[in-house]
């Protein structure tokens, strides 16, 4: 089922745009060029006002955030920082806006840079994404070349830069503190917080830090301004939201839906529902870092507080369906397995605890389903003390997918 | 100091200094706060999550160590839930962590599992996963063991390697539960690492134990741990001396105090072994049938009265000289010179500062007023812009060095001067590398654009410097002729880095010049120096805080010994000689007649060599130096000893200059002594006794004081080193006020003229210690050097010191680990040089000229210029002041180390 184009503010008619002349048939930096003709605080304004939040997983009020890093940028220097670095498991939304559309994130950024007066962004992208660091390389240089990116852009006193760099392929690097040690050639280990990016970023100067979806709704709320954006979505939630739907559904993909969908509209819709011969059983959203819901669930609209209110997470828009076939025990010592093997190592109760949690699963599958379901929420006590303590949102992430499968779906444990 | 706040702690009010890290404030405060990997020296890590706290208003749980004080902060330290997250945090750690008790060493993990009855295995609740693991070791090092079961990646060895040292050799290897910390590339003896042991005394647990004396060590049964001053380079580091049964066993850095903050480098920690070595002098010896026999102390002592006495009468007092130490205290020197000056009754006292900073200190006194650096140790860390010419400060003076390295990594912009790389060029913005002989021109063109660019201090110029103005422009006039491209001409220096490095220094807010032996061991020194301090002068980067020039000393008390007055022309404190009322004085204090003190000054320490040659010195008393090492042209040295009526050597070992006496008395190593010296900035430090001397080894004063007895002269009573220092602060007025018991408790750097003085951290805030009160410029001209390259000679020969090694090696080379860094010879010669000669790396060279002729492997090395060598002086078996000359400077008598034509031609076996 395709969205109809009134209810799309990212993707663009569904086509591929990665050549410059075709974007900007599409209207490619019309929205940039407009905000280049307003001053900064109205271009603050417009994004507080549209009400957009971070598409990376936490949901922070993008206007917020945008503020504060103009507020902390007294000394004229400051970088605007896209997070790029897609790791999350089920997660694959960045990658198609990328690949299809790489000139949209371009401008978002552009839109970004102008609003908190950077003159140099970044993109730092996870390593694999050949194709996607190929085409936005590309764009660069084409909007480069026709004077959308450089100095002076346009005959104006602004001027922006844009640099790639490739992840190396650590999981931990998309989160924001560890990115930015990794951007300035250190090990990715995540940073001590406070100070936010926002005071002291990329080399200790206030850096914008925005997930690539994020960004790329940006030209929309310039163009078309916040009121109009606000007419998709919830009013605490407003807009659209890709979602990456992957599992045992008929139609795996990327699809841009109206923030309040309820979940089952979005698995059974453009997700196609279950395969011939399967049925729902459960759903992992959010990716490993993520919540199990059960089907009694999925009629939860998709917005950050109605899943919330249920204790479950929309995270990165990961909605990951699992059919009669699939083992919960499995999925759970796999995801298990992801931390362990991400966690950086830096702080102990997640550089140990993880590996403890791993340890214990592997031991109580040996058991029977019985002893399975008794040793969850001993997990589960165990992940809460890891969460508490650790440095990074890398170690409370285990509690989130062991406690939803305890309160949402344990009968279902094979 | 920030100001205090007050802050509610677990319901009662406290008051803590502001913005100061939260953890350390807590325990500071008597708070009993858990956490490994926070160390005051460190940045914050927030690794262990021990330390967690409850703040009112933050969300959830916090890391004291990762906040600092605010005013009205309200926390709770201790509580159920608190208590039972440090016990989970804990146990994780115990559970990849290997049991094992290692008494070398306080193990803060053990301790706190102590503390939380988590010491016996069975009360855990994890299963233990150490051996599961695997985790890798090290034993690679020459001073280290790293063992990854003991290690709980704190971050603290890392951490002090690249914040403190400024290293950055450590790393963690591999991600998560089989992270573990890796040297280098992996192999710790591969590495980078050059063993200075930060990461040993910052390991929290046994997981980086040094290698010597490790099975002697009890920590929990120690004997005594003796604070003192390292006896190596003049930065004058504290340290703690570790005793078992009167023999040091360890040496750690003392923190919290000035000058390193318990930083140390591989010399200070590891380089003690030589006080503890069979090869120590035990007992007098005397020559007889022309062997060295041993004897006792009263012949000795009669046999030198005696002989000493014999030559006075014969041939009259100017026959007799004598060279203080820069290795002994400012008491043992005191003493010293005072007994050359009443019981020789000449000025004929010198010792190896000539041969080091003498043209340096002539000019600064000339120029400035005072030989002494004008700043602290920690300005280098500071200043915006830092000027090192002829001084390889990461090899001589490694502690400075680490706050040089702090300030780089903050931006301060480094400017080096060296005819060959030096490992500070990697930290450089700008390294101007001129040909040998040719710092004057170098100076000159720097002030050339200087001038050119207005980047002179006008204000400072005109109230600051004598004549004003006027003399300004007698400067200019002469430098106009140093444009860049003449400038290059003479030097080699390409012209844009000279206009880099004047632009970098003549807009820098706060700069500091460290100098070193390649610009003050040279026939030009003085001059090399005038320049410099010109360049100082005209931009106004003296005479304020965190501004002005410093000469890094490099021994342990080679500033003190001037300051005590071992030096032919001034008592102790700089006080003239020649000046009849200055003699008044030090003859009241010495209770002697006027008449008795000689107002000549007296022999410099070449020119002592030479009057021995001619005959003119028939008699020379040595202590605690090594002539026969440190001094240029070595068969002319030798000849002139080899000629002497009678040549008194007190050492603690049988040096080559001790080899050659005809008396060897055997004296005592610093961990053997009481005393003071002072170091390059100044600060006069304690050395205290730790150990028994070997034998019958004595104190240097006391055989002094026994010599000066058995010649019938009465030069004083002392009870103790206290007792002297308290008369030698009576006549050098720049210590006037200190005393050992201040010492105690305060740091003091020179002038302290009253008890009642704080001392002097910066010199020439308000004036300059000249009559006038200000600065003076000596404009001076290039020269071409003497000394030239031929068809015969056709390479310039360079010399040095190596980090591993301690000017003539008496005392490093005892130490295997020392030795294990470093321990050959070698030369090095630029790889085009190389081929032309058809040499290879590792092969076997002669060098020689007309004066002398040795053997060393070679090296190819592109940081050496071509037709330029290079070779340490400290090898015994390649002594190359063999080949040095010892032509001087005419104004301090310094011999030119750093330029001899020499060839080479390979060895054949």
């Amino acid at each position: 089922m395709k969205t109809p184009d009134a209810k799309r503010r990212i993707l663009r008619s569904g086509k591929t745009l990665w050549n410059l002349a075709d974007a900007l048939k599409a209207g490619s930096y019309q929205a940039f060029e407009k905000a280049l003709g307003k001053d900064t605080q109205e271009i603050l304004e417009e994004i507080f006002l549209s009400g957009l939040r971070g598409r990376g997983g936490a949901g922070f009020p993008t206007g917020t955030k945008t503020k504060a890093v103009h507020t902390s940028n007294t000394h004229g220097c400051s970088y605007v920082v896209c997070n790029a670095d897609e790791g999350e498991p089920g997660t694959f939304k960045d990658r198609i806006l990328m690949e299809e559309d790489p000139h949209l994130l371009l401008e978002g950024l552009l839109i970004a840079s102008l609003a908190v007066r950077a003159s140099h962004a970044y993109i730092y992208i996870r390593g694999e994404y050949g194709r996607s660091i190929e085409r936005l390389q590309t764009a660069i240089d084409e909007a480069r070349k026709a004077s959308w990116l450089g100095e002076g852009i346009r005959g104006s006193s602004f001027s922006l830069d844009i640099e790639i760099m490739r992840g190396a392929g650590s999981y931990l690097c998309g989160e924001e503190l560890t990115l930015l040690e990794s951007l300035e050639g250190k090990r990715g280990y995540p940073r001590i917080k406070p100070p936010f990016p926002a005071e002291k970023g990329l080399w200790g100067k206030p850096t914008l830090v925005n997930n690539v979806e994020t960004l790329a709704n940006l030209p929309y709320i310039m163009m078309h301004g916040a009121a109009a954006y606000r007419s998709l979505g919830t009013e605490a939630s407003p807009g659209t939201k890709l979602v990456c739907i992957s599992g045992d559904v008929k139609n795996p993909g990327v699809y841009e839906v109206e923030m309040g969908t309820p979940l089952k509209d979005i698995i059974h819709g453009p997700g196609g529902g279950s395969r011939e011969g399967d049925e729902i059983c459960f759903v992992l959203l959010g990716g490993a870092a993520g919540t199990f819901a059960s089907v009694s669930q999925l009629g939860i609209p998709l917005c950050y507080d109605a899943l919330r209110k249920e204790g479950l997470s929309l995270g990165s828009g990961a909605i990951m369906v699992f059919g009669k076939n699939a083992s919960l025990k499995d999925i759970l010592q796999n995801i298990l397995g992801f931390f362990k093997h991400e966690s950086c190592g830096k702080c102990v109760p997640c550089r140990t605890g993880t590996y403890h949690l791993m340890q214990s699963w592997i031991g109580g599958c040996t058991n029977n389903q019985g002893e399975r379901k008794k040793l969850l929420p001993q997990l589960v006590a165990e992940a809460r003390n890891i969460a508490q303590t650790c440095l990074c949102p890398l170690g409370q992430s285990p509690v989130m997918p062991l406690e939803s499968a305890m309160k949402n779906i344990i009968e279902l444990m094979d | 100091m920030s100001r205090n706040v007050s802050v509610e702690i677990n319901g009662k009010v406290f008051s803590l200094p502001e913005k100061t890290n939260l953890l350390k404030s807590l325990r500071d405060a008597g708070f009993d706060v858990p956490g490994l990997c926070y160390h005051p020296r460190i940045s914050p890590t927030g690794a262990c999550r021990l330390c967690c706290i409850r703040i009112e208003g933050l969300r959830g749980i916090s890391m004291a160590c990762t906040l600092e004080v605010k005013e009205g902060m309200k926390m709770i330290t201790t509580d159920e839930e608190l208590e039972n997250l440090r016990r989970v945090n804990l146990e994780y750690l115990l559970s990849e962590h290997k049991d094992e008790e290692d008494r070398s060493t306080f193990d803060e993990l053990a301790e706190l599992a102590r503390q939380y009855g988590l010491d016996k295995p069975e009360n855990r609740s994890l299963p233990n996963i150490c051996d599961a693991l695997d985790f890798p070791s090290d034993h690679s090092s020459p001073v280290l063991t790293y063992d990854g079961n003991k290690c709980i990646k704190c971050f603290r060895c890392v951490k002090a390697c690249a914040e403190i040292q400024g290293k950055e050799v450590l790393s963690m290897a591999s991600r998560g539960i089989t992270s573990y910390i890796v040297a280098g590339f992996g192999v710790w003896g591969d590495s980078e690492c050059d063993g200075c042991g930060e990461c040993i005394q910052l390991c929290p647990t046994a997981a980086i134990v040094e290698k010597p004396h490790r099975s002697e060590i009890d920590v929990y049964n120690s004997e005594k741990a003796v604070r003192t001053t390292c006896p190596y380079c003049g930065v004058g580091c504290q340290l703690e001396l570790w005793v078992n049964n009167n023999k040091i066993v360890r040496a750690s850095g003392t923190e919290g105090l000035m000058p390193n903050d318990g930083r140390l480098c591989v010399k200070g920690r590891f380089g003690y072994e030589y006080v503890g070595h069979p090869d120590r002098l035990t007992q007098p010896l005397i020559r007889k049938n022309g062997k060295l026999e041993p004897a006792g102390w009263d012949e000795a002592i009669a046999l030198v009265a005696s002989r000493f006495g014999i030559i006075r009468d014969t041939y009259g007092k100017d026959a007799l000289a004598g060279y203080a130490s820069a290795k002994a205290t400012n008491e043992d020197n005191y003493i010293f010179q005072k007994f050359i000056r009443m019981v020789f009754g000449n000025n004929n006292v010198d010792y190896c500062t000539r041969l080091c900073h003498a043209s340096t200190v002539t000019a600064m006194i000339r120029s400035i007023g005072d030989g002494a650096g004008s700043n602290s140790i920690a300005d280098f860390e500071s200043a915006d812009c830092l000027f090192v010419t002829g001084n390889n400060i990461i090899e001589t003076h490694p502690i400075t060095a680490t706050y040089v390295k702090r300030g780089a990594a903050k931006g301060q912009a480094i400017i080096v001067v060296d005819p060959r790389y030096t490992p500070l060029v990697r930290y450089a913005k700008v390294w101007l590398q001129p040909k040998l002989g040719t710092d004057v021109a170098l100076l000159n063109g720097l002030i050339h654009v200087i001038i050119r660019e207005g980047w002179i201090d006008q204000t400072f110029i005109e109230n600051r410097i004598e004549d004003g103005m006027q003399a300004f422009l007698g400067l200019k006039e002469l430098v106009s002729r140093y444009d860049p491209a003449e400038t290059e001409r003479i030097t080699g220096v390409p012209a844009r880095l000279i206009e880099e490095a004047a632009r970098i220094f003549g807009s820098a807010k706060n700069a500091i010049i460290a100098t070193g032996m390649g610009m003050s061991q040279q026939v030009t020194g003085t001059h090399n120096v005038f320049s410099l301090i010109n360049m100082m002068l005209i931009t106004g980067q003296v005479g304020r805080e965190g501004a002005g020039i410093n000469p890094p000393r490099g021994q342990n008390n080679v500033q003190g010994a001037t300051d005590v007055g071992c030096s032919p022309m001034m008592y102790p404190g700089y006080i003239p000689i020649s000046d009849k009322e200055n003699r008044r004085r030090v003859a009241a204090l010495w209770n002697t007649d006027v008449e008795k003190l000689d107002g000549r000054p007296g022999l410099t320490t070449v020119e002592i060599v030479h009057a021995a040659h001619e005959g003119n010195i028939r008699g020379l008393y040595i202590m605690g130096e090594n002539p026969m090492m440190s001094d240029p042209n070595l068969n002319h040295t030798r000849e002139a000893f080899e000629k002497l009526d009678f040549l008194v050597v007190q050492d603690i070992f049988l040096t080559e200059t001790a080899q050659l006496a005809d008396v060897v008395l055997p004296a005592t190593a610093f961990a053997e002594k009481n005393g003071t010296t002072v170091s390059s900035d100044r600060r006069i430090l304690r050395t205290r006794k730790a150990v028994l001397p070997p034998g019958e080894g004595r104190q240097d004063w006391q055989i002094i004081l026994a010599i000066a007895a058995a010649m019938k002269s009465d030069i004083g009573h002392y009870s103790d080193e206290a007792a002297i220092f308290d008369e030698l602060a009576k006549a050098a007025p720049i210590m006037g006020g200190v005393s050992h018991a201040r010492l105690e408790n305060e740091e003091l750097q020179w002038p302290c003229p009253t008890p009642d003085h704080p001392g002097t951290p910066t010199l020439y805030l308000d004036r300059f210690n000249t009559p006038s009160g200000k600065a003076r410029l000596f404009p001076v001209d290039h020269a071409e050097q003497n000394e030239k390259t031929s068809t015969e000679f056709p390479f310039l020969l360079n010399t040095g010191r190596i980090l591993y090694h301690y000017h003539t090696s008496t005392m490093s080379r005892k130490s295997e680990v020392l030795n294990a860094f470093a321990n050959e010879a070698f030369v090095l010669i630029h790889p085009a040089d190389a081929f032309k000669r058809s040499l290879l790396s590792g092969q076997k060279i002669r060098i020689y000229n007309d004066r002398g002729s040795i053997e060393a492997i070679v090296k190819t090395d592109e940081g050496v210029l071509e037709g330029e060598l290079f070779m340490p002086f400290h090898f015994t078996e390649s002594r190359v002041n063999m080949l040095t000359r010892d032509e001087l400077d005419p104004f301090s008598k310094i011999a030119p180390f750093k330029l001899s034509a020499v060839n080479i031609e390979k060895v054949t076996s």
